[in-house]
């Protein structure tokens, strides 16, 4: 694939397909937006989304009187007045990812200190914007011929993608634990749980679950040379995985630091690595570490994590074009 | 308005989170290190092509005006905080055409001079005035002798290969490995800068002649040799004493500029930087290094003038600029580590401030792999460069071919540079073309509210306006404005080097290759199916 060599036309019956895969939204609004559009914008027949939709923080927006609110975001207290301010606002945080709630002084003490009540919040705010991205999708892709597969990823509430199951959706389609048609040729299989992290997220499992979860679904697959493995965590030491090592033991964990510098490791699963290496279907999907993004080679599989920037309102991807027996070229975009 | 708040007032949940390497103290020492506390052309180079330019104002200059690029450069970093820097906030605004050849050009094949600058720096500031100071101080002229053979183009060649070599294993075992040694580089630095201020300050100008003369002896050099300078410098009408000049004290700035134009270079690692995305951090990393770095240069500036006084300044200047060889100590430029040994006259002394300056030239060789090897990690992932730069090593985790690409590519570069003599002429080249690249940046940094909104108001910066002005347009105007005319300066004043034919048709043949380049490589991707721009254009999220 280096323009250094020399390029093989592709053999002009052969259909192509163009695959265009992000991962780790975090909730945000301009993410996903731009995902969905990026059918368009990029030429692809098919959309896939690797995991982790919900957000991470939530920001009461406090109401100080009928005109002036506060709100907390990235370590200062902003003043808001009217409501021009208040919709910048909103788009701020929609952009990063995180939810609002306008509330009373009163209901925010109420909620601050009750972790039910936040969990309740969470799940509430998640649904909402999750339903409104449904809708979306739906809009802009219907009569497109272009189908968007979802997957949910360790850091997503089990309650919160039951939303995706039941929405009855024509094009966006949630996949997990499940086969799919991707095209004429191609399948894909998808597992959104990850192996254990410092974080205690609430969908992840022991390695070893998660093996038998993954082969429980290829095991089914007739054809996995022509398969795509659609696994939210990547495989272990793959350059796919690499960041600072954690101390599991303080909350929230630390980085583990050695003569004055952080550990490095590789955090994704052994039991992905181990069916690519098994399997060697066409092409492994994956997200989890934000910033290990790139592509690799296991074997004959195409390895790709495209990293995530959802914080910065940039849509980090890989576009794929597919052959019926090879990925013909990749390429890493941020749109 | 935004203030501090007291405590937090947001709910949070169980997430995986982000957590980088780099912390921002390694990231302010990296762009001190980076910002060269050796770097010696200033003190040598200004005195002798700018009479009557002060030193000191014209380092405090060069660092004040640098202060808007590097404010420019703080709201870019919060805005964008991943690595690839420069060639990441340029393609981000103007698009990859402008992103690529620039960032190309100015830094990709020019850096490639400051590899072979590393190992002159090496060779010539760290092993030469090693054994150079050992035989003065020791009186053993077999030293002097080994100091000498590290000034020869053959001597300064094999340093700068063996350097660049090392540099180049030491990254690919792993981006932690040099984090752990930069803290040796960064207290042999420092220890090494304070005792050449030490010795400076507690010097005079007589007591400078008197060791000047016995250490030249004690290093098999003739007697008086302090005298023997002066009157060989008035012999060549060389004005020891000029009268003060705005134009020359201006004309300084630039030169110190090869050194405090380096205040951001810890955008290239912004991926890698923890907390990157904070102001705070990002005003103590690019701002707080400029400053201290400026105000130590100044110093060194100040203390060196105070040693060897004003007239004897120009004398040494003279060695340098006007080839004067009475100038010289065994055809070695009277450097300020230089004096600072002949003032110590210890050998510990020598071997102390030796060590600085070796451990800082290998660190600038480090900068270059650092910064560049990522760039180019970057335009590759674009599809720009050939997919092989980008393969990152599933054992050692780093882009070994990246590293051992730009080692190759360095040793042309080091050969031409210390072979071809109209090439030396060329150095400050490279502050030309880094000091583009900066220009454009900061440019970029003025209109990313408008050419790149959504990601700007997301930025946490957004807040920040006079008025109704983004405060960043207008420190990236006033950065861009104040920057390019330090690099116009480069193209129309001799006494910076860069007015000659060969200067012109090398900084333009390399802008002019790496343009061609970005087209070519273009049209062959969108011949297999692949469109380069859909690297930078951002999806319209409405």
């Amino acid at each position: 694939m280096s323009f250094f060599r020399r390029s093989v036309s592709p053999k002009s019956t052969e259909k192509l397909t163009r695959v265009f895969f992000a991962s780790d939204f975090h909730g945000s609004e301009r993410i996903f937006r731009k995902f969905i559009n990026a059918a368009k914008h990029y030429e692809a027949d098919v959309l896939v989304m690797g995991g982790d939709v919900v957000g991470k923080l939530a920001i009461p927006v406090i109401r100080e009187s009928n005109v002036y609110y506060r709100a907390h975001l990235m370590g200062n207290t902003e003043r808001l007045e009217g409501q021009a301010d208040l919709q910048n606002f909103e788009d701020r945080i929609g952009t990063l990812g995180y939810y609002s709630k306008i509330m009373d002084e009163d209901e925010y003490q109420a909620i601050q200190g009750d972790a039910t009540a936040v969990d309740r919040l969470f799940h509430d705010l998640a649904r909402e914007r999750l339903a409104t991205w449904i809708e979306l999708a739906e809009t802009r892709l219907a009569g497109s011929g272009v189908k968007c597969f979802v997957i949910g990823g360790n850091d997503d509430d089990p309650e919160v993608l039951e939303l995706f199951k039941t929405a009855n959706a024509q094009s966006m389609v949630f996949c997990e634990e499940k086969e799919v048609e991707i095209d004429d040729h191609h399948t894909m299989i998808s597992v959104g749980f990850s192996n254990r992290t410092p974080w205690k997220t609430p969908r992840e499992v022991d390695d070893d679950d998660l093996g038998k979860m993954i082969e429980g679904l290829a095991s089914g697959v007739a054809d996995t040379q022509h398969a795509i493995f659609n696994f939210h965590v990547p495989p272990v030491d793959s350059t796919l995985d690499t960041c600072p090592m954690l101390d599991w033991s303080t909350n929230p964990p630390t980085q583990i630091v050695k003569g004055g510098q952080a550990v490095m490791h590789g955090a994704g699963s052994k039991a992905v690595r181990r069916a690519i290496e098994t399997h060697q279907p066409l092409l492994s999907l994956h997200g989890h570490i934000h910033e290990s993004g790139g592509v690799i080679k296991i074997g004959r599989t195409t390895s790709v994590n495209p990293g995530s920037e959802y914080g910065e309102g940039v849509l980090r991807g890989c576009l794929l074009t597919l052959a019926r027996d090879e990925v013909k070229h990749y390429q890493l975009t941020a749109g | 308005m935004a203030v501090a708040a007291a405590k937090p007032e947001v709910f949070t949940r169980n997430t995986s989170g982000l957590v980088r390497v780099m912390s921002p103290y390694s990231a302010f020492i990296y762009n001190i290190l980076t910002m060269g506390l050796i770097f010696p052309w200033t003190y040598l180079w200004a005195p002798g092509a700018l009479p009557g330019g002060r030193l000191v104002w014209g380092i405090l200059l060069a660092m004040i005006f640098e202060i808007p690029i590097a404010l420019t450069y703080i709201w870019l970093s919060t805005a964008l905080p991943r690595s690839g820097g420069d060639y990441v906030f340029q393609s981000r605004v103007f698009g990859g055409g402008v992103g690529f050849s620039v960032v190309m050009s100015g830094f990709v094949i020019w850096i490639l001079q400051w590899v072979a600058l590393s190992g002159w720096l090496l060779a010539y500031l760290g092993f030469a005035p090693l054994f150079l100071g050992l035989g003065g101080t020791l009186a053993n002229p077999s030293l002097t002798a080994i100091g000498v053979w590290f000034t020869t183009p053959w001597g300064i060649i094999i340093v700068s290969i063996l350097n660049a070599l090392l540099a180049m294993v030491l990254l690919v075992s792993g981006f932690k490995n040099y984090v752990k040694f930069q803290y040796v580089m960064w207290y042999a630095t420092l220890l090494s800068f304070g005792l050449m201020l030490y010795l400076f300050f507690t010097a005079s100008p007589e007591a400078f002649a008197q060791k000047l003369d016995a250490f030249v002896v004690a290093s098999g050099g003739g007697p008086n040799f302090y005298q023997t300078a002066i009157d060989a410098a008035k012999a060549a009408s060389i004005d020891l004493n000029p009268p003060f000049s705005l134009l020359a004290t201006l004309l300084i700035a630039p030169i110190a500029w090869t050194s405090l134009q380096w205040a951001t270079y810890s955008a290239e690692q912004n991926g890698e930087i923890k907390g990157a995305r904070s102001f705070q951090n990002q005003i103590v990393i690019i701002l707080g290094s400029l400053i201290a770095t400026g105000l130590l240069l100044a110093a060194l500036a100040a203390a060196f003038q105070h040693a060897i006084g004003t007239e004897f300044l120009y004398v040494a200047g003279a060695g340098y600029w006007s080839g004067l060889d009475a100038g010289k100590f065994n055809g070695v430029y009277l450097w300020p580590n230089i004096v600072a040994m002949a003032l110590a006259g210890s050998p510990i002394i020598v071997v102390l401030i030796s060590l600085g300056y070796i451990l800082n030239a290998f660190q600038i060789v480090n900068n270059c792999y650092i910064g560049m090897t990522r760039v180019m990690v970057a335009m590759s992932l674009d599809r720009l460069l050939p997919e092989w730069v980008s393969r990152v090593s599933e054992r050692l985790h780093t882009p070994v071919n990246a590293h051992v690409a730009y080692f190759l590519a360095s040793i042309p570069v080091i050969l031409v540079y210390n072979l071809w003599g109209q090439w030396t002429a060329l150095t400050l080249g490279v502050t030309f073309a880094c000091g583009y690249v900066f220009v454009i940046t900061a440019l970029a940094g003025a209109l990313m509210p408008f050419r790149a909104k959504a990601l700007y108001d997301a930025s946490p910066g957004a807040v920040y306006k006079f008025g109704n002005i983004p405060m960043v347009t207008v420190f990236g105007l006033i950065g861009a404005l104040v920057g390019g005319v330090m690099v116009l300066m480069f193209m129309f004043y001799s006494a910076l080097g860069l007015t000659s034919v060969l200067a012109y048709q090398v900084v333009f043949g390399i802008l002019a290759v790496s343009i061609i380049w970005y087209f070519l490589a273009k049209m062959i991707q969108r011949s297999r199916g692949i469109n380069v721009d859909f690297a930078f254009k951002e999806i319209p999220p409405e």
